[in-house]
Formats: structure tokens, sequence, C-alpha cells
């Protein structure tokens, strides 16, 4: 017998992908994707449902359905500056509410999957370097995401402390990169000049876009309990990744970070959320032992997930590549050398 | 999984040792390699007629401009000029070009701490200097440092800022036969400091946690750590060469855990380059710092005042002490933790004693 699969959030880049990878296994039997506007992208075999996630009607709804895995895409992780605080809350922990009480309902359900963040550990200067799944809340959290992010776990966790035969899935995601994404982040790695704070260089790092697609696929076909770090292993610098992508650092005090953020963003330059702050003046890594040895997913590393993202940017590149073509490698020495014996 | 390989160790002993060898060789002989007749024979007399070294800054940067000026006056686009200056340049500086351009296209490996052995190697030539020629340090017993796998070396820490490890790490780079890039824990108020954290991290620094060492060790790394923290770095003058009291022995369960083997190092003249004879408490709070030295000349002479002296220094590396008899779950009995600190504390303190007696003066 075939899984039957519930995506939320079925419009949005996470569920549109996640439906896509499903529809192509043959263990999955039925597909259902929930959300407010239907995707844009064509799915051959999955049921659209339009509901709203935070109306208690999907009590009702999810039992009728009689899934045994419920995917929750339906989180926003990446706070937007644009949208309020209340929103995001509302989507992330009543949302969040309003599902499991419709899990409760469903006596098939066996797995869900959750789409968790890494920003759960915080940006701290005394933290250790790599994150295990069991570090999670030793440090305060200090955003109003942070807390979200962390209301949402707990609320998972105790569902799946009440039935135990459920097993949950938290995924701990590192930001995404790819040129399809278009998030804050991507757009603040795409502008030609990137601010950065005066004198710091935090360690970063990344999951590429189509591996944390891949993740959340690997964790419905392998479910674990428990939280699972998602990223791609090892690390990239700021400075390093500007670097590779071309891009002139702006350095900017670290005190007057979030001022000069809020005036470029007023320019109509990228905003950045103010998780951002911390983040780009400590950094923040985490250890991918138990994605790559339970679940049996290994990601693309962070740099290979940077390299096709700078790749892919590469057209937009400011700074015409004078350095390179000044001092030249060694074979386009020789080789200009050649021309010119070959002229003489 | 071992980071260093023989191969790579020997190779890194050449380039950090052939480097300064040359620089040697050529400080008191300016003649340039290649020209005809012995360089030996009339140094006095050839050297003032000798086209300028090829190293010699300010005339490969006359060329370069001159040869550059020429390329545009003869239609060459830019690119294209620079290029063809830059084809001219000597070897030493066209590596030197390479490397920063290399270097700026963000072309170099960085390990997932953020340290990158090639900046190291940039940054070496001045804590060698200071290794040599400010506190002409005498380093025994670096046979005893393992060439490879996990190791803990564990030191005495004094001096305010660590200068103490960045001299253990010169001492085995220079000595060591096949030398390998310590990892050493640093007091995470450093990485609150801009600069200082982005220098840190690059040259092999890491929060001090035990999380960090364990991961560390596991990967095979060389991991030094000052168990005294800032209790032995902020002690004052009045207390040098006294080891203060080694934390709650952290770093032996750790050791036994991962089955490393502990090396004791003693390092004397250390205490003298900062004498801390007084502290204040309000600059403390208002810098986020854990003390707040007053020195002779800190904060008096301002940036100044951070030089620090001269003293004459000596490293001790002393024998390892295998702890793989007593196995991983020994690192819940507490009883033997402290004991075999106390034992390592006792170690290191002799040690220092000893060091202290054959040094002599402190500064001459």
């Amino acid at each position: 017998m075939g899984r039957r699969v519930l995506i939320t959030g079925v419009a949005g880049f996470w569920g549109t992908e996640l439906a896509r990878c499903l529809e192509r296994s043959p263990e999955v039997e039925y597909l259902a994707g929930l959300d407010v506007r239907p995707p844009a992208a064509d799915l051959a075999r999955t049921e659209f449902i339009r509901a709203d996630i935070r109306n208690p009607l999907i009590s009702k709804l999810l039992p009728q359905t009689r899934v045994d895995t419920v995917v929750h895409c339906d989180v926003l992780l990446v706070p937007e500056p644009g949208k309020a605080p209340e929103q995001l809350h509302d989507i992330n922990v009543i949302g969040s509410l309003q599902l499991l009480a419709a899990c409760e309902r469903t006596e098939e359900v066996r797995t869900i999957v959750v789409r968790g963040s890494a920003a759960i550990y915080g940006a701290e200067p005394n933290a250790p370097e790599f994150f295990t799944e069991d570090m999670a809340g030793r440090f305060p959290f200090r955003t109003r995401f942070q807390r979200d992010i962390g209301e949402l776990e707990s609320y998972f966790e105790n569902f799946s402390r009440r039935f135990s035969h459920v097993s949950v899935t938290t995924l701990r995601f590192q930001p995404t990169l790819g040129t399809a994404i278009d998030s804050p982040l991507t757009r603040y790695l795409q502008q030609p000049v990137v601010p950065t704070q005066l004198g710091f260089d935090p360690l970063l790092q990344f999951i590429h876009s189509e591996d944390a697609v891949g993740a959340l696929e690997a964790a419905v076909m392998r479910p674990v309990r428990g939280p699972v770090n998602v990223a791609g292993p090892g690390s990239v610098s700021l400075s390093r990744l500007l670097r590779l992508a071309g891009k002139i650092p702006l350095p900017v005090p670290a005190p007057l970070f979030s001022t000069a953020l809020g005036l470029g963003g007023r320019l109509g330059l990228g905003r950045l959320p103010p998780e951002a702050v911390p983040w780009l003046r400590n950094g923040l890594t985490i250890d991918t032992t138990r994605l790559e040895e339970e679940i049996g997913f290994r990601p693309r590393s962070t740099l290979e997930a940077v390299e096709d993202f700078v790749e892919e940017l590469h057209g937009r590149r400011v700074l015409p590549d004078l350095r390179a073509a000044a001092i030249g490698n060694a074979a386009a020495r020789n080789g200009s050398r050649r021309r010119s014996r070959s002229r003489a | 999984m071992t980071q260093d390989r023989p191969t790579a160790q020997r190779q890194r002993a050449r380039r950090l040792r052939l480097d300064t060898a040359s620089e040697r060789a050529v400080a008191p002989e300016p003649m340039p390699p290649g020209p005809p007749g012995s360089p030996g024979a009339q140094p006095a007399a050839a050297a003032p007629l000798a086209p300028p070294p090829p190293g010699a800054p300010p005339a490969v940067a006359f060329d370069f401009i001159a040869s550059l000026r020429g390329a545009i006056a003869h239609g060459a686009d830019l690119p294209a000029a620079l290029e063809g200056a830059a084809g001219a340049l000597p070897d030493s500086a066209r590596d030197v070009l390479e490397r920063a351009a290399r270097r700026l296209r963000g072309e170099y490996s960085q390990d997932e701490w953020g340290f990158d052995e090639e900046f190291v190697e940039i940054v070496y030539p001045l804590f060698e200097l200071m290794y040599e020629r400010w506190w002409r340090v005498t380093a025994a017993g670096v046979q005893h440092v393992p060439a490879h796998d996990r190791a803990l070396l564990v030191a005495n820490h004094a001096g305010v800022v660590p200068w103490d490890a960045t001299m253990m790490s010169v001492a085995i780079l220079r000595n060591h036969p096949l030398p390998r890039h310590p990892r050493f824990m640093v007091l995470d108020w450093g990485f609150r400091l801009p600069w200082v954290s982005a220098f840190l991290r690059r040259v092999g620094g890491v929060v001090a946690s035990p999380y960090n060492a364990m991961r560390l060790l596991e990967q095979g790394h060389l991991v030094m750590v000052f168990p005294e923290g800032s209790k032995g770095a902020g002690k004052a003058f009045s207390d040098r060469y006294r080891l203060q009291r080694f934390g709650r022995g952290g770093y032996v369960e750790l050791a036994l855990r991962t089955g490393s083997p502990i090396i004791p190092v003693a390092v004397v003249g250390s205490e003298e380059i900062y004498p801390k004879l007084g502290e204040s408490r309000l600059l403390a709070r208002l810098t986020g710092a854990p003390y707040f030295p007053l020195t002779p000349t800190f904060p008096w002479l301002g940036l100044l005042g951070t030089v620090p002296l001269p003293s004459k220094w000596r490293i001790e590396f002393c024998e390892p002490i295998d702890l793989s008899e007593y196995g991983p779950e020994a690192a819940d009995d507490r009883a033997l933790v402290f004991e075999l600190s106390e034992h390592v504390r006792e170690t290191i303190q002799s040690a220092v004693y000893d060091n202290l007696l054959a040094r002599g003066s402190a500064f001459l």
C-alpha cells in the first residue's frame, strides 16, 4: 500500500518543488496540497485543496483525506521586513496549532515533517561552532521570529510526546541559496555593494535549494523522531563569499549596521530582517551528522552551494574582471608569451 | 580522520623554512643570482655596479608603470596593457600579485573552522621575527609533539594577550620534523571584538568550548588549551609563574573521551611581556572584558603600550601522558579526572621552575 501525503503551503516554492518530487515517487499513492492560492506550476496528480491553515475548518478537511503523512511547509522561515510580525506569528504559530489539532482528528497520521529553521540556535559569539540537535535553547531567544520558531517546535514536540505512534521530524534549515528563491538573503547577495560589519567575518552555512527540497523528501521517505539539522557540510566566511560572488563589501561599524540597513532599505536596496544583524556578525554553523547518518541524505557542501549560486548570478557581475585580466593565470600568461613570440 | 598527511607536512616545513633561510641569505648579500663570475669573489666592488636585485619594490613598480604607460600610449586597451606589463614583471613580484589576485577572487581554501593556511603563511614571518629577535625563544622537546593524529597540548597561560599560543605554534612549525598547525582555544571575549575575531579564526583560533575541542580532536587535530583561562592570563605580576587552579579538569575529560595523549607545555617569559600591576574594574565593565590590566605602559601610552616587553622566553614540551589505558568511560570518574589534572598541573609547574632557573635574567 502506498503512502498518502499532504503538503501544506503547496503554492510556495518549497511546497511546489516537494510535490513535484513526490509525484515522481511510485511509493506515494495519493498526494494532496493545501494552500490559500493555487500553485503557479502545473502539478500532475496533486489534489489541490483550497483552505486556510489558520481556519479551524481544516480539522474537518484533514480526516477526509485519510493521509498518513503531513509535511508542514506553510511556515515563513524568512521574516520579511515588509510583513508585520503579527502576521508571521499567525501563520507560524496559530497555523501550526490548527494543523496539529487536525492531525489529532486524523487517525491514519503516522508521520509529520516540519520545515523549521536553524535560527532557533541563535548567532552568538560564545556559541560552540557546530550546533548539534540537542543544543537548542542554550541561548535566550532574542527576536520575535526566534520565539515563534521555538514555540512552533515546542508544540510539535508536545504532540509527539502525547501521540507516541506519530513520528515528528523537525528539519532545522540553514538559509537556502538559489537564484530561483526570492528571499531577503538572495536579494542581499545580489546587490552590487553589500554592507558588512567592519572587522567581522562570520562563518556562514547554506543549503543548495535543490538539496533543501531533497532533504524534505528524504525525511518523508525515512522519518526519524525529533529535530534534524539541514545544511551543506563545511562553512564559508562572509568575506570569501563576497569575493567569490565578485561583490564589493561596504564595511559599516557594527553598532551602526542596523541603521545602515534601514537606510539602504529606504533607498531601495535590499532589506534584511533583524535576525541578520547578529548572524552577519557572529555567524551560525550546525552539525549535519544526524541528517547524513539517520536520514541518509548527503547534501552538497556549503561551498558547492555558493559556487552554484555564484555561477547562476555570474551574468549580473558588476565589476569587469579586471583583476583576472591584469594578472592573468599561468596559462594566460604563457599564452600571451606564445602570441608575442609568434608575432615576432 | 587525520587532517595532515606526511608529504603535506614535509612540504609545509620546506615552505616555511626555505622562506626564512633565503631571506637570511639574501639580506647581507645584495647580489642578483645569475651574473657571470662567482658572487663571493668581489662583492664589494660588484655590488654598486650590479643592477638592483629583482625584488626591490620601487624599481619593480617603476618598470611596471613605465611599461603600462608605454602600452597605453601605443593604443592598447587597459586589460591588455595590464596583462602585458604584468607579464614583464620579475617572477617573485608576479607570484605575489598572482596570489593577491587569486585571494581577491576568493580562490583559497578554508576549513570548516575558518582556518586559512595560506593566510597563516603570509603572517608567519612577523611571528617568526618576534620569536627569533624579540623574545629569543629557546624551545625544547618539540619531538614530544605527535606528528599525526589527535593530541592535546596543555600549557600555562600568562601575559594578558595570548602571545604564548602563537609562540608555541611557531616553535612547532620551526623545529618539528613534520610540522602541523595547532588549533587553540580562545576565551569567547576575543570573538566579540572586531578584527580580532576575524584574525583569530583565520590563524586557527576557536571559541573555548568543550564541544569545539571534542570535534577538533575527533577530526585528528592538534589542540592547544590553557586550563587556567583568564585567571592565568589576568593574574598580577607578583603572582608570576604560580599556576592557578586548572578549571574543573574539563580538558582531562576531553582527552579521556577521545583517547588523546596530553602533552604538558611549560612557557617561561610570557609573564614579563605585560607586567600587570593593577586592574581597573570600571574599564573592564565598560569594555565587557574579563579584566582590564594596568601595566607600566598600558593604557598610559595608548597603542604603544600594547607593544610587549622583550623578555627572554623558553618553551618546553614535556613527555606525553598517555591516557589510553583508562578508556573513554573513565571520563565520568571525577576523582580520577581531578587526580590526572593535578598531575598535569604539577608537571607543568615543575617544568616552569626548571626553565625559570635555566633562563636566568628575565630580559638579557
